[in-house]
């Protein structure tokens, strides 16, 4: 009986052996993978990166094709927002175009000195994971390196490189949840002062406006830019429309929902600002 | 080494053509379905093969996101241990494998990982959010949810490997 036991318990003791011995193995094996991370994940990339980019142009012809069908119902509604849309935008045109001519020259200049100033780094985009985290074909070998502002070809903010490889590198879209990106309401009055406030990721591709102060007015389809005080990104890049303002009284700050100008879907190119903050 | 390939294109297909297809911006997890299903219909004397398919269906979530690679894989090794043990434990059939028994459990295992996985991510430093139990949340679990019934299906009609 004793010996029956005795056999029992060291299979026992057997078992929780092996099982500590492989947990221990597993966590060596994962502690020797990371420390070479970087190569193995820049290696894995570089040969997915052309059945990534067949993938990613398959799913954006198919959305457009699928994508037709089952926004034909709300076409019409869609058509008749964009006619009461332009005749608001032809009104704006016109008074806006007194204003325009006399700061032409100024606006050329400056966006000269931008362009001049700014160096760009074309890429391709390769794919996208559930924490709003993009995945680009360019990497430290073509000059890119971490916290450097990703733009597409209208200026539209993406969001900034948060790990890059030798031969591709991770964005961090401005929907991510930990990004918080400095913004002022672009206004058509240049003598209202400055409204500022914060665009806050929310994940999922979108984002929300907060800390507006309480005493200022916002209101529905406001243009958001990125501020000066922004130091991340250059100033007056374009973030988000305001969708709906949500006002509380007992808030000290607004909030509001927001449509972000950044269409995945619709990017295949991206830029990268690279050298940024060598000018700033 | 074709399940090795399955687990690869997958978690290319999650990261790149479903990104266009996403609802409220959630992808369904091909590979986490994949691995669940792959041990759910398992046969008992093929148990130690839970621990390879886990390293290299985790090797592969975590290769293609932006964390440590390791958490995934270990998250699926208890998954695939716990699952046997619970399907052990349960009555067995004529069906060892009903959809009664996949559905639920698919939910919940799905479900904590997830969870595990925020709080790695929040403690790791790599996210804001600890608990984020939102509608991209719910959208994420119903997709992966659809997607697996979908392979339960085609998994019950193949022929025994």
């Amino acid at each position: 009986m004793k010996a029956v036991k005795d056999f029992s318990i060291n299979r026992k003791k057997n078992g929780l052996l092996k099982f500590l011995i492989g947990a221990v193995a597993l966590l060596f094996f994962l502690f020797i993978l990371n420390i070479f991370v970087s190569p193995v994940r820049n290696y894995f990339y570089a040969v997915s990166v052309p059945i990534q980019k067949t993938f990613w142009s398959a799913g954006a012809s198919s959305f457009s094709f699928f994508g037709s069908f089952l926004q034909a119902g709300s076409l019409a509604k869609e058509n008749e927002n964009l006619k009461n849309e332009n005749q608001k935008l032809l009104a704006e045109v016109s008074s806006l175009q007194s204003l325009e001519q006399g700061n032409q020259a100024q606006n050329d200049a400056s966006a000269a000195c931008q362009n001049s100033g700014f160096k760009l780094v074309m890429a391709g985009v390769i794919g996208l994971d559930d924490n709003d985290i993009l995945s680009i074909d360019k990497g430290s070998a073509d000059g890119i390196s971490e916290g450097m502002p990703v733009i597409n070809q209208q200026n539209v903010l993406f969001g900034k490189v948060l790990k890059v490889y030798k031969d591709f590198s991770q964005i961090m879209l401005v929907s991510n949840k930990n990004s918080v990106v400095n913004v002022k309401v672009q206004q058509s009055d240049i003598t209202l002062p400055e409204i500022d406030g914060v665009v806050k990721g929310s994940g999922g591709l979108s984002a929300y406006l907060d800390l507006i102060p309480i005493n200022t007015t916002i209101s529905q389809n406001d243009v958001l830019v990125t501020s000066a005080i922004e130091k991340s990104f250059p100033k007056d890049l374009l973030v988000a429309k305001i969708i709906q303002k949500e006002k509380n009284d007992q808030k000290p700050f607004q909030q509001a929902q927001i449509s972000l100008f950044l269409d995945v879907k619709a990017a295949n190119n991206l830029f990268v600002i690279t050298n940024y903050k060598q000018t700033n | 080494m074709v399940i090795i390939l399955l687990f690869y294109f997958l978690a290319l297909l999650q990261n790149s053509f479903f990104t266009h297809f996403n609802l409220l911006g959630a992808v369904p997890n091909l590979v986490f379905i994949l691995f669940f299903l792959l041990v759910f219909f398992e046969k008992k004397k093929k148990n130690y093969l839970i621990v390879p398919l886990a390293i290299v269906a985790g090797f592969f979530l975590d290769i293609f996101s932006y964390t440590y690679i390791g958490p995934s894989i270990v998250l699926l090794i208890i998954t695939g241990i716990v699952l046997k043990k619970i399907q052990s434990l349960l009555k067995n059939r004529a069906d060892n494998c009903p959809f009664i028994y996949f559905l639920p459990l698919f939910l919940i295992f799905f479900v904590v990982y997830e969870i595990l996985l925020m709080i790695y991510l929040h403690f790791f430093g790599l996210s804001h959010a600890l608990m984020d139990f939102d509608l991209r949340f719910a959208a994420g679990i119903a997709y992966s949810l659809f997607f697996a019934t979908l392979g339960f299906w085609i998994f019950k009609k193949r022929p025994e490997l």
